[in-house]
């Protein structure tokens, strides 16, 4: 299949590739620029492993193609804080024992995000909701519904100190 | 040491949490050399078949394929952990659907999977054995024709399709059939299920100039792979390398060699590196799930609902190679036992021969398995005595100082406490609080996998301390508690605490993260290597304290002397002019636990060391038109000796109990024909955000006598009750007992209607 040479907008960056029309943006984040912090899975979007953000929305980068995400702002784990720095999930997460594992753990996050940015004060049943595209193995979500919980609290609290 | 502890007990947080929340900590499954190719496995789609032929030469013509290899091309080798009895690639027989025939290399992974829809394998079907009750049947086909030809395990019990018969006799049961009122016998049955990790299996392999392989696989057990590989490849152990980068979970399914040996053959022949990563579909087909299994469970009490006797035979489908079957089905005589004082027993447990994927261990092996039953009877005896479960439970459990079912002396049973606790933080008294509406009881007992563990600790000049072990984190936090048991010994922070692990050529020895025993294992090695540091710094600093170093003490990293005291960093500098620096190994083997050998035979597990003891209950309803279970409440009371870190131990009892009601409610490989039917994560049911109930963890601590600080094993334990105590809850609720795995509402439902029908 010819290649096609694209633009991606990666976290604020701007990345060149040169992709076949039918490759997958998870395998060009991983396999072409190195952002293994993008887990795959089942590539098939049933567990949730590669979630990242396109213009804010979380999607299953394993069933979307790199074409359509040019033009797109895309932010994937590595790119949540500035280096060195935490996201308030990031710390939450941390806090809060809600990483075994961590597998799951980038996209877990990333789904949080998405949600959050248009919920800031979710209930817990919320949360669930928004989160049940991601599986996790291994902590019984508990934790990572409490770092949620306390994520965005700090995040609407930092808001009103603003 | 003095006063509270500075580390130990405390919810430190993980020393990985952050490079996993930031994603820049690096998987097995992201792990990637330059010039690497793709490695592929072509999988048998018979279940049962005489290979005749194989051509992979369309395949290996394919553009961007740089190696082909399959059983033709040696080595000619068998292995396994109990039985050596699979094979690399299937030569003439191929014995399940997914058992690997051949392997391909290739630029990418689109050229690899070009190459094995290229490769042509003609078969001539053979008589299949699907199912247990195939295998068991007088004069069934045999799994393996020439099963006594395979080197085994010298003690176990094999003929034909049994590849373990394991036994436990206490007693006589026909005495205790005699002294019984009553005496229940029912059968159980389980589903085969998948560990779930979210990681799949990989390695990448690459061989150097000088003939070694470094193999980068997420396994559990880095030395059990570098043996087996050093098997397959036919060259000694010290010219292979396994490194463990992070894992993304196990839960046993990465103990024995995966997909390792692929990536070393196809690099090996292509004198390239290699990747080779496993698909969900090939997970759910030919990895290592759990058993599925039928238990036959016969036991005798009095009408005051003390027991007298028990006989259980548990059949394990191990699949078509032994896998880890002889050694589960061993285990599983210890839990049909269960935590009871029981004085007549006849356990058995049988590993069987069957034409589906080689099982492997999941967690607790055999435990939920083996503990659905007994824990089911167990309350179907009360309600037919007219004995509340709780009580009857409490007139049988084992206590301090009582013997398990093959002599071991019990010390430090805090089950009484665990099954009180967990009653009442359940609210027990009003067991039926609703119609449709009920509650359940399930206990157990479980082991701490020993094995050896070694460790070298160093002691760096600015006073932080380095920790290199072979142990392997798989996410449980085990070697956030060795540091933190290491921490404290030292008298120094959590954070000043690296971790280098899980590296066959760089780290000491370790027998892998099974068992409930890295945090037990490694920790208690901490212990030693602290130790012997402690003697290395007094010996330093007693001169210049001018005091003796008996009257020296570790406290806030330094060594604290009657007139003063000088840093851990001091002296670590001073060792370096004074000779190699501050650095001492560690070693722990966990001493054997007596037991009475005349009790057992074919058992390969006839002690459980520093057992853990546990209680589930669990608050339920059940919709009256569906069969749908609302889990309203579920609390996990367990024994863990001492809690190193509370935080990580609720972690580990909260995912336990979510992957045992997936195992309860929604999980199975389901077979049809020797096949897979459900292959993909959509059609494999594991709980999501929406399915899992928040668990309250009490956590008991009676501390054991060989682990830190009292500490036992507790990963696994809380994956053991979860079916039994939701049968149990699901038969209070709306009096269906239900007993086989998983327990769909629909079964429930229809369960409900032959009784009332």
């Amino acid at each position: 299949m010819a290649k096609i040479p694209i633009t991606l907008q990666i976290n604020r960056e701007r990345h060149e590739a040169l992709v076949e029309p039918d490759r997958t943006l998870l395998d060009v984040l991983r396999s072409d620029l190195g952002l293994t912090g993008t887990k795959t899975n089942c590539l098939d979007a049933e567990c949730g492993v590669c979630t990242v953000l396109v213009d804010g929305l979380a999607v299953n980068s394993c069933l979307y193609l790199a074409v359509v995400a040019q033009g797109r702002a895309i932010t994937t784990i590595e790119g949540l804080a500035p280096a060195g720095t935490l996201h308030p999930l990031q710390r939450a997460f941390v806090e809060s024992g809600a990483v075994q594992c961590g597998y799951c753990i980038p996209g877990m996050i990333l789904a949080a995000k998405a949600y959050l940015d248009d919920h800031p004060q979710p209930s817990e049943a919320q949360i669930r909701e928004a989160l049940a595209g991601n599986l996790c193995r291994c902590t019984g979500y508990q934790k990572i519904v409490d770092a949620v919980l306390a994520a965005a609290n700090c995040m609407t609290a930092e808001k009103v100190a603003l | 040491m003095s006063g509270a502890s500075r580390v130990v007990s405390r919810s430190l947080a993980r020393i990985d949490a952050p490079g996993k929340v930031t994603g820049t900590a690096v998987y097995a499954a992201d792990f990637a050399l330059p010039g690497m190719l793709y490695g592929k496995i072509f999988r048998s789609a018979e279940p049962h078949a005489r290979l005749v032929r194989l051509d992979t030469t369309r395949a290996a013509a394919i553009a961007g394929v740089r190696a082909v290899i399959s059983a033709a091309d040696g080595p000619d080798v068998r292995y396994g952990a109990a039985v050596k009895d699979e094979p690399v690639f299937a030569s003439d027989i191929v014995r399940y659907v997914g058992q690997p025939v051949a392997a391909v290399a290739a630029v990418t992974l689109e050229a690899a999977e070009a190459a094995l829809a290229a490769i042509e394998a003609v078969c001539e079907p053979l008589p299949r054995v699907l199912d247990l009750a195939a295998a068991l049947a007088p004069g069934a086909p045999l799994v393996h024709e020439g099963w006594q030809t395979y080197t085994a395990i010298p003690i176990l019990q094999r003929d034909g399709n049994v590849c373990n018969r394991a036994r436990i006799v206490v007693g006589d049961v026909e005495r205790g059939w005699a002294e019984a009122d009553r005496v229940f016998e029912h059968r159980f049955t389980t589903a085969m299920v998948h560990q779930g990790y979210t990681e799949p299996r990989a390695a990448v392999a690459a061989w150097d100039s000088s003939g070694q392989v470094t193999v980068w696989s997420n396994t559990q057990l880095p030395f059990d792979v570098q043996a087996t590989l050093a098997d397959i490849l036919a060259i000694a152990p010290s010219k292979v390398r396994v490194i463990v980068p992070g894992v993304g979970g196990g839960f046993g399914g990465k103990l024995r060699i995966g997909v390792e040996h692929f990536a070393a053959l196809l690099a090996r022949r292509a004198g390239r590196p290699v990747k080779v990563v496993t698909t969900s579909e090939e997970e759910l087909t030919a990895a290592y799930p759990r058993q599925g299994t039928i238990i036959e469970l016969k036991t005798g009490v009095t009408l005051d609902g003390r027991l007298t006797a028990r006989q259980g035979r548990i059949y394990f489908d191990t699949g078509a190679f032994a896998g880890s079957g002889p050694g589960v089905a061993s285990v599983a005589t210890m839990v049909l036992a269960g935590p009871y004082r029981t004085p007549n027993l006849h356990l058995e447990g049988y590993a069987v021969y069957t034409n589906k994927t080689n099982c492997g261990s999941y967690r607790a092996p055999s435990g939920p398995q083996a503990n659905f039953a007994v824990e089911s009877q167990m309350d179907i005896i009360a309600d037919a005595l007219g004995i509340d479960p709780l009580e009857l439970r409490l007139r049988n459990i084992v206590r301090e100082g009582d013997e398990g079912p093959t002599g071991q002396v019990l010390s430090a049973v805090g089950l009484e406490e665990c099954l009180r606790r967990a009653a009442e933080a359940i609210g027990w008294r009003d067991r039926r609080p609703a119609p449709g509406r009920g509650k359940g009881l399930a206990i157990g007992w479980w082991t701490t996998t020993g094995g050896s563990s070694g460790v070298y600790v160093k002691i760096n000049p600015d006073g932080t301390v380095a920790l290199n072990t072979g142990a392997v984190e798989i996410g449980t936090a085990a070697l956030t508690g060795a540091a933190q048991v290491l921490a404290e010994a030292l008298g120094v922070d959590l954070a000043d605490v690296t971790v280098v692990s899980g590296d066959t050529f760089s780290t000491p020895f370790d027998f892998g993260a099974q068992g409930s025993r890295t945090a037990f294992a490694v920790g208690n090695a901490c212990r030693a290597a602290a130790a012997e540091l402690q003697r290395k710094l007094f010996a330093l600093a007693a001169a210049q304290l001018g005091a003796p170093e008996e009257a020296l003490a570790l406290h806030d990293k330094h060594v604290v002397g009657p007139g003063g005291r000088v840093s851990l960093a001091e002296l670590a500098r001073q060792s370096q002019v004074a000779g190699g620096g501050m650095i001492a190994p560690g070693t722990f083997i966990a001493p054997a636990t007596a037991y009475d050998t005349k009790r057992v035979e074919g058992h390969v597990y006839p002690a459980f060391h520093s057992p853990s003891f546990h209680a589930h209950a669990v608050d339920l309803s059940v919709d009256a038109e569906t069969g749908e279970v609302a889990i309203h409440k579920y609390v996990v009371a367990q024994d863990v000796g001492f809690a190193l870190n509370p935080t990580y131990i609720e972690g580990q009892i909260e995912g336990g109990v979510a992957q045992g009601l997936g195992q309860t409610l929604s999980e199975e490989i389901v077979y049809r024909d020797g096949r897979v039917l459900n292959a993909n994560l959509t059609d494999y049911k594991m709980p999501t955000t929406l399915d899992v109930p928040r668990v309250e963890s009490i956590l008991v601590e009676h501390p054991g006598r060989v682990g830190p600080f009292g500490a036992k094993g507790v990963g696994e334990p809380p994956n053991i009750e979860p079916p039994a105590a939701v049968a149990n809850a699901i038969a209070a609720a709306v009096g269906a007992r239900i007993s086989s795995l998983p327990i769909t509402a629909e079964k429930i439902v229809l369960t409900q209607r032959a009784g009332s029908g």
